[in-house]
């Protein structure tokens, strides 16, 4: 009997012992990774969106713009030069940038923070949060033009791409929310806000800047040389509530740490790629042909003293192209006053008001880096044009406006016939995503170009 | 439980007490074989009352049974010995003196033996449903191998063991019936006592990510797998589950497979002693083939000013003949290595009381010149058992292990040894590797540094620096061992508890000088440490029953909780402030630290219920339930069915002369394999982010004071669940001619589902990958074991034992990608799973080829010529070179097509003889190590090439003229304008520089060229153990040494290997035992053969 007790004891015990361990499975540290955090604030999130958009618009594409728009020019590696000179594009190249726009630090987290800000009540941090979305998703539809965004970074894996055109409107309506939204209640990201340091009125008249860029992207006419009256009126209608001063400009934050630093400077100290980018001589000779003060802003004197450029098409001795100054600490400016002063001379000038009231911005322009103003005679597209050009050094805009008004003259280097409109979708999103264009589609549609672009520049 | 433990208590007094009465029993007697030989150790014991002795050298044996328990009654006397059937007597108790003598019949097919079959399960050999497999101590003893994975090889079919190399301490990986996983580790579960134990293994390169352009393991140094702390000779017994039908007890953890070992015990009876004391010398075993006739130099000429790392013409041997002596590098680096391995084991007891007890020490000084090439351990070990009482019995086994070693950098490394030792001109010599006039490093591409010159990179380091000057070393403490409980709690009923631990704490350290190269250079400390420590609970109850003498069986419960736990934690250091010490604070800068924490709770429950009827039909069914913390939320319990049946027909059909003794088997099982653990959540990195990645340092989420995170890239999978492979067994074994043959047949089929690999997402979706059951893997194969015992006199015998194997293997189903890389950062050729192939084919670029390459290769349309040429022809351009197809493609495949070993033994009277063939049959190697040699002009294929100069800026090159597709040089059907109308062969072309270096479709392979040009045959035949053994005559030992017995024996350990395999040894893998990617020969260390002498003292 007691031996009975004792088994049946025993077969109680394995059930007690299992009975004992209800959360031996989910505790704390055995079911989440002690690794790395399961949870993130929308300060934290934000801190993380803001420097995926500064590195992206940095980076890659930025850097290729530069080159085909002649501000910079590819020399020595291939690495630059294919890229630089012959126009060759991998869908390899532009992978990690292609996937910035919706991973972690992208789309994915801003809409993350938007969701996490407005259960909290904070409609001002929404509208940050907005502005951002915008910017990021804007600046992928300059470069891949039809880009997944309305079924991006949801519940679909495989996100159908939507027209360039659709992607440019449903942004301005979610800058118009977002100018709303900054209206409203909440304290907005404060000391996260790495741009403005939380003053609302700035992303108010930056979301307004951001409007007018792209209806500007919308202004190109169904034939070379045409352009949409609408776009233009809408743009300066937004340009006019745009950044006030220079104060306002919208500028990446960069500091001294290793991991802080302007990913131009970077590039040139860290990559092992860097002496391969070199001062673009189109932009250099029109900067000495206009004394442009600018000039040592942008450039390093080459080795004679002087400031020279590399041609794409002749090749320019080694000791007379300049290199690109370049700052760790530099905050690049991606949004500023002098752009939206410049929409306003062009969309002025395009849609009636011609050089008289393009010439008032112009001028400003001029004044504030100390330039002579021009006369009204010579407020031409052309000279809007290349006030923009050198004003937007290293910014990706330069090559949106470039397709849209064929200004400044390029000659395309080599063979080419004229200077790509876009850049490839990433291998990982076509290996993923069967909606994706191969590249022979991409090829094919529009000659190559985007929506927004119908007519290439050809010299 | 008090209770319990009290009346264990005064039971044990009880006894202790009575033991002082005189009216005791004495059984004596004499255990033999069925042709009179005195069988020694038999085990002779009265199992009711738990009593029991070994017999001495004569066969003796003396059982005494104190008086208190001496009633009159009948008990049951047995005796058992293994290979040899067990007997039983029945006895009546009565004091006094009894006499009984034991005859045992020999038993090679292992009748009636306990056979572990995991969990606290046990069964005998007639009664299992799937192969068997076992190992026993002395295959292991004469393996003669300190790594108990390495001394399975060729013990078993279908279980392949390879060496990554013959560096003391380097890992060996063992992998049973095919790879069955994707993303986890392909190797065995190995179990010790009842307890897992962690046998892992870690590059200390991982440590270094900064650094580590490629993966890890293949760079750095030599990893050991941790059952390496594991002393083999304490070890009794391994029995091998091949698949899930055999290990299906383990669900989740068994799916590649599970290694029971089981660690000796004590005896009753007089302590005895055994003193085990081996050396062994061991060299490398082949001198790799370079050539010493042509010098340091580049396109025919020799350099013109004395070299410095970043002159191009100082890398390679494409100079001038050698005006001058040259050097032989095959050989400088290496010496004869020893190894001294001794070991005393103690055990014994009472019929209450057992124990165990073994010390050793084995120190392996490797075959290379320098200190860097070093394993030593340290071991204790302790098995006791303690009755408490007659239905509680207490076990407590223990061991440490003190594991040390000194490695030297290998693989894909320019600090590498053999990079640099193959690659150095055959005119440079490597010595002194200290420049006598700065001290500093010298190396064959910067001979002469200066002043200042201590912290420029070196190019390549001088091998002979990596053998004296760096450090890298592993230094373990492990400890693991289990407290058990068995208790008998009513005569059909018994319980058993185990409480297993494993803790091991490896220091690693990588301390590379200022003189060093590369990433090094200036020099680099890299210090970490991998803490590993587990618990293992595992509780059952077996209930046995007997309805008639026609049905039995038992039933058994159980309960499973495990907690594993690792850490790794670790620190890069950059430029060291003194040359000396590698230490962290003696380092200029530090990157920032890696702290990894893996924590994993299973717990699980098992039932398991056996029939047997009529003594010949034996089932058994069982089934596990399984938790994980890494199984998703939604699918956090998972079953693990497995049921078998025996039948040994034999019992039924009347007596056969041929046949002996026959079991048919079936069995099928399931089993799994965990996720990694942490798949299933979304989590947050602060880590650089992607954008700006490949233009400079990259940004980090955090900026300007603020702490950023963002989204991960890998989503999570809350509804992962264990892989599971479903395996069917079928098999038979037979005795055959009254046992002088048996024959062990079976074939199985294994599906592997819901395997778990990284789906590539749309990043547009937000995240780049997730985890997802989404592949299907098939491994099917026959397994076949013959063993012969033709002559089996009293005073010599003759056996002899093959075993055969083949695996296949096939990707069924990968959803969402066409293939996906095994070990995504490693350099091509890539181990890869893609549908329809084997798990693991290599994939690289290769020549273009008919049929094989796309109709346009590059800007050549071969569409044409191809036109009715047989698949494969390669495709040969004007100038009647091969050209390159960049597409890559499947270029090898590394299973091998089968495997077998052949075993004999001869003994005459106390000499015996034996030997172990391994067979491979098939399987794929990229040499890649052939392929860098060629471009760099140092591999004997080069000795004869063209003359090449410059003429006009265009290498031109004359002489050594072959031909594609004739016998001598590529054979195989040839296509294109640079075929000769005349031969149909191809034009004769000078091959010399200009196709080793130069050619961009070159079978250098490993830089430029088509990486399918570098894959050879891997097949072998080793020579693995050979060993002649005397049994000196014990009248003589004991008069002379005291000691009963004394047994010398003279061994080899791989003396030979037959290959076609061009690279050191066949036997080899860049990746170690940490990569799933197999085949991959790149500067790999060589492979060593061993000659041991070893005496055997036992008292």
């Amino acid at each position: 009997m007691r031996r009975t007790v004792a088994a049946l004891l025993g077969a109680v015990l394995i059930g007690a012992s299992a009975g004992g361990c209800k959360d031996f499975l989910n505790e704390e540290d055995v079911a989440q990774d002690p690794n790395n955090p399961t949870k993130a604030t929308r300060d934290q999130l934000l801190i993380s969106a803001q420097t995926a958009l500064f590195g992206l618009q940095e980076s890659g594409v930025a850097q290729t713009a530069c080159m085909w728009m002649q501000q910079c020019a590819g020399t020595g590696g291939r690495f630059v030069e294919q890229r630089g000179t012959n126009y060759q594009r991998l869908t390899s190249d532009y992978n990690n940038d292609f996937s910035q726009l919706y991973i972690g630090a992208g789309l994915v987290d801003l809409r993350k923070i938007q969701a996490n800000a407005d259960a909290a009540g904070d409609k001002v941090y929404v509208g940050v949060a907005k502005v951002l979305e915008a910017f990021l998703i804007g600046f992928g539809a300059d470069a891949w033009g039809n880009i997944p965004y309305s079924e991006a970074a949801g519940d679909n894996a495989s996100p159908k791409f939507d027209n360039q055109l659709e992607v440019y409107a449903a942004l301005q309506t979610l800058l118009s929310s977002a100018i709303t939204d900054l209206d409203g209640a909440g304290n907005g990201p404060g000391a996260f806000d790495l741009v403005y340091g939380g003053d609302k009125a700035k992303w108010k008249a930056a979301a307004y800047t951001l409007k007018a860029r792209y209806y500007m992207h919308t202004a190109e006419g169904p034939t070379r040389g045409t352009f949409v009256a609408e776009a233009y009126q809408n743009a300066i209608t937004a340009a006019t509530s745009g950044i006030e001063s220079a104060e306002g400009d919208f500028r990446a934050f960069h500091g001294p740490a290793t991991s802080e630093r302007n990913i131009w400077y970077q590039f040139f100290t860290a990559s092992g790629f860097g002496n391969d980018l070199v001062a673009g001589a189109r932009l250099v000779d029109l900067m000495k042909a206009r004394n442009d003060p600018r000039l040592s802003a942008y450039f390093l004197p080459n080795e004679l003293g002087d400031y020279g450029g590399l041609d794409v098409n002749t090749s320019t001795p080694a000791n007379q192209i300049s290199a690109l100054n370049l700052e760790p600490e530099y905050r690049q400016p991606l949004l500023t006053w002098a752009e939206n002063q410049l929409i306003l001379a062009e969309a002025k000038f395009q849609t009636g008001g011609g050089a008289a009231a393009a010439e008032p911005h112009v001028n400003a322009v001029r004044q504030a880096v100390g330039l002579a103003p021009l006369a009204v005679g010579e407020v031409t597209l052309q000279s809007i044009m290349e006030e923009k050009y050198v004003a937007l050094f290293q910014n990706v805009e330069a090559w949106s406006d470039y397709r849209r008004t064929c200004f400044p003259v390029l000659d395309p280097a080599g063979a080419a016939a004229e200077i790509p409109g876009r850049v490839y979708y990433g291998q990982a999103e076509e290996n993923a995503n069967p909606n994706t264009p191969t590249v022979a589609e991409q090829d094919a549609a529009n000659g190559g170009r985007n929506p927004n672009d119908p007519s290439a520049c050809t010299p | 439980m008090n209770r319990m433990l009290f009346t264990a208590a005064t039971s044990l007094v009880l006894v202790t007490a009575s033991a002082a009465a005189q009216q005791q029993a004495t059984i004596t007697g004499r255990v033999s074989s069925d042709a009179g030989v005195a069988l020694p150790a038999a085990t002779v014991f009265i199992e009711s009352l738990g009593i029991g002795t070994q017999t001495g050298n004569d066969g003796r044996y003396s059982l005494i049974i104190p008086a208190a328990r001496v009633t009159g009654q009948r008990v049951r006397l047995s005796a058992r010995l293994i290979g040899f059937r067990a007997d039983t007597a029945q006895v009546v108790l009565s004091p006094g003196n009894i006499t009984h003598n034991f005859v045992l019949a020999t038993n090679p097919l292992r009748l009636g033996e306990v056979v572990v079959t995991g969990a606290g399960t046990a069964t005998q050999t007639e009664k299992l449903g799937s192969v068997r497999n076992v190992v026993e101590a002395e295959q292991i003893q004469k393996s003669n191998e300190p790594n108990v994975v390495q001394a399975l090889a060729a013990k078993a079919p279908n279980v392949e063991v390879t060496e990554s190399s013959g560096e003391p301490g380097a890992s060996s990986y063992i992998r049973m019936r095919g790879a069955r996983t994707i993303l986890g580790s392909t190797q065995p579960l190995f179990v010790v006592d009842g307890v897992p134990i962690d046998n892992s293994s870690y590059s200390t390169t991982n440590f270094n990510p900064t650094d580590g352009l490629t993966a890890g393991e293949i760079e750095g140094t030599a990893q050991m797998n941790r059952a390496i702390d594991l002393n083999p000779s304490d070890i009794e017994s391994i029995e091998i589950l091949k698949g899930p039908a055999a290990g299906a007890i383990y669900g989740a953890r068994a799916g590649q497979g599970v290694v029971l070992i089981t660690t000796k015990k004590g005896k009753a009876g007089t302590a005895k002693y055994g003193f085990q004391s081996a050396v062994s010398f061991d060299n490398v075993s082949k001198d790799y083939p370079l050539q010493r006739s042509f010098a340091q130099g580049i396109n025919g000429a020799n350099p013109t000013t004395t070299c410095t790392p970043g002159n191009g013409a100082c890398f390679r041997s494409w100079g001038l003949p050698v005006n001058g002596p040259t050097y032989d590098h095959a050989t400088e680096a290496f010496d004869t290595g020893n190894t001294f391995d001794n070991t005393f084991t103690v055990s014994g007891g009472t019929e209450r009381t057992t124990f165990y007890g073994s010390a050793s020490f084995l120190k392996d000084n490797g075959p290379f010149v320098g200190p860097n090439n070093e394993f030593q351990r340290a071991s204790a070990r302790i098995n006791g058992s303690q009755r408490l009482s007659d239905r509680l019995e207490l076990r407590i086994n223990g061991a440490y292990a003190d594991t040390r070693g000194h490695f030297t950098q290998r693989g894909n490394n320019t600090n590498g040894l053999l990079l640099g030792l193959l690659r150095t001109p055959p005119n440079f010599n490597n010595n002194p590797y200290l420049d006598p006039a700065t001290g500093q490093h010298r190396s064959y591409r910067f001979p002469e540094p200066q002043a200042g010159d201590e912290a420029a990179d070196r190019g390549f380091s001088n091998p002979l620096f990596e053998l004296n000057v760096p450090e890298n070393t592993s230094t373990v403490g492990r400890v693991f061992g289990n407290l058990g409980l068995d208790y008998s709690a009513l005569s059909w009923l018994r319980f058993n508890y185990t409480l297993g631990a494993d803790y091991s704490n490896d220091e690693r350290l990588e301390g590379a000088p200022l003189d060093g190269t590369g990433p090094t250079a200036g020099g680099r400390v890299t210090e970490g440490t991998i803490v590993n420590f587990s618990l293992d609970h595992n509780l059952t109850g077996t209930a046995e029953w007997r309805a008639n003498d026609n049905l039995a069986g038992s039933v058994t419960l159980g309960q499973n909780l495990n907690v594993r736990n690792n850490r790794q934690f670790s620190v890069v250091g950059r430029g060291l402030v003194a040359p000396q010490p590698y230490r962290l604070a003696n380092t200029i800068n530090r990157d920032l630290p890696i702290d990894v924490q893996t924590n994993i709770h299973n717990e699980s429950y098992f039932g398991q219920a056996t029939v047997d009827i009529a003594n010949q039909l034996y089932l058994t069914g069982a089934i596990r339930n399984d938790g994980s913390s890494t199984f998703g939320e939604d699918n956090q319990r998972a079953w693990f069915p497995k049921a078998s049946a025996a039948w040994t027909f034999t019992s039924y059909l009347p007596q056969q002369r041929w046949v002996t003794y026959g079991k048919l088997r079936a069995a099928y099982g399931e089993a799994g394999v965990e996720p990694l653990a942490y798949l299933t959540s979304n989590l947050y990195t602060g880590t650089v982010l992607l954008a700006g990645i490949s233009q400079g340092t990259g940004l980090s989420p955090s900026q300007g004071g603020f702490g950023g995170l963002y989204s991960a890239i890998t989503k999570g999978a809350e509804d992962l669940k264990p892989e599971r492979t479903k395996e069917t067994e079928i098999g038979f074994d037979v005795g055959l001619l009254r046992d002088k043959a048996d024959f062990s047949f079976t074939w199985y089929d294994g599906i592997s589902q819901d395997v778990i690999f990284l789906t590539p997402l749309s990043p547009s979706s937000g995240y780049y990958r997730q985890a997802q059951n989404a592949a299907k893997l098939q491994n099917r194969g026959l397994e076949m074991s013959l063993n012969l015992r033709p002559i089996t006199r009293t005073n010599y015998g003759w056996d002899v034992g093959l075993n055969w194997a083949q695996n296949k293997s096939e990707t069924l189903e990968l959803r969402g990608v066409d293939f996906i890389r095994l070990d995504p950062n490693n350099n091509p050729p890539f181990g890869i799973v893609q549908k329809g192939q084997p798990v693991g084919v290599l994939q690289g670029t290769g020549w273009a080829k008919c049929g094989v390459s796309p109709d346009v290769v590059g800007t050549t349309n071969i569409a044409d010529a191809c036109a009715g040429a047989p698949r494969g022809a390669v495709y040969l351009n004007a100038a009647g070179f091969p050209i390159l197809d960049p597409t890559e493609r499947i270029i090898g495949d590394p299973n091998p097509d089968w495997t077998g070993s052949i075993r004999t033994g001869f003994h005459y009277k106390t000499l015996g003889i034996s030997a172990l063939f391994d067979l491979r049959h098939g399987g794929q190697m990229s040499d890649g190590t052939r392929g860098a040699l060629r471009s760099y002009g140092t591999h004997k294929d080069t000795e004869s090439r063209a003359t090449c100069v410059t003429q006009a800026g265009v290498l031109t090159c004359t002489g050594n003229e072959k031909s594609w597709g004739t016998s001598n040089w590529y054979p195989g059907p040839v296509v294109g304008p640079g075929v000769d109308p005349a031969t149909g062969k191809g034009r004769a072309v000078p091959i010399g520089e200009n196709w080793w270096r130069v050619n961009g479709a070159s079978d250098n392979c490993v830089f430029s060229g088509a990486r399918e040009a570098c894959v050879e045959d891997a097949g072998y035949t080793k020579l693995r153990e050979v060993s002649l053994t005397w049994n000196v005559d014990p009248r003589l030992v004991r008069r002379v040494i005291g000691v009963e017995n004394m047994e010398l024996r003279f061994a080899g350990r791989n003396l030979f290997t037959w290959t076609k395999y061009g690279g050191y040894d066949p036997e080899t893998n860049l990746g170690g035992a940490i990569q799933g990617t197999r085949g991959i020969d790149y500067f790999n260390m060589p492979q060593t053969r061993s000659f041991v002498f070893s005496v055997n003292l036992t008292k």
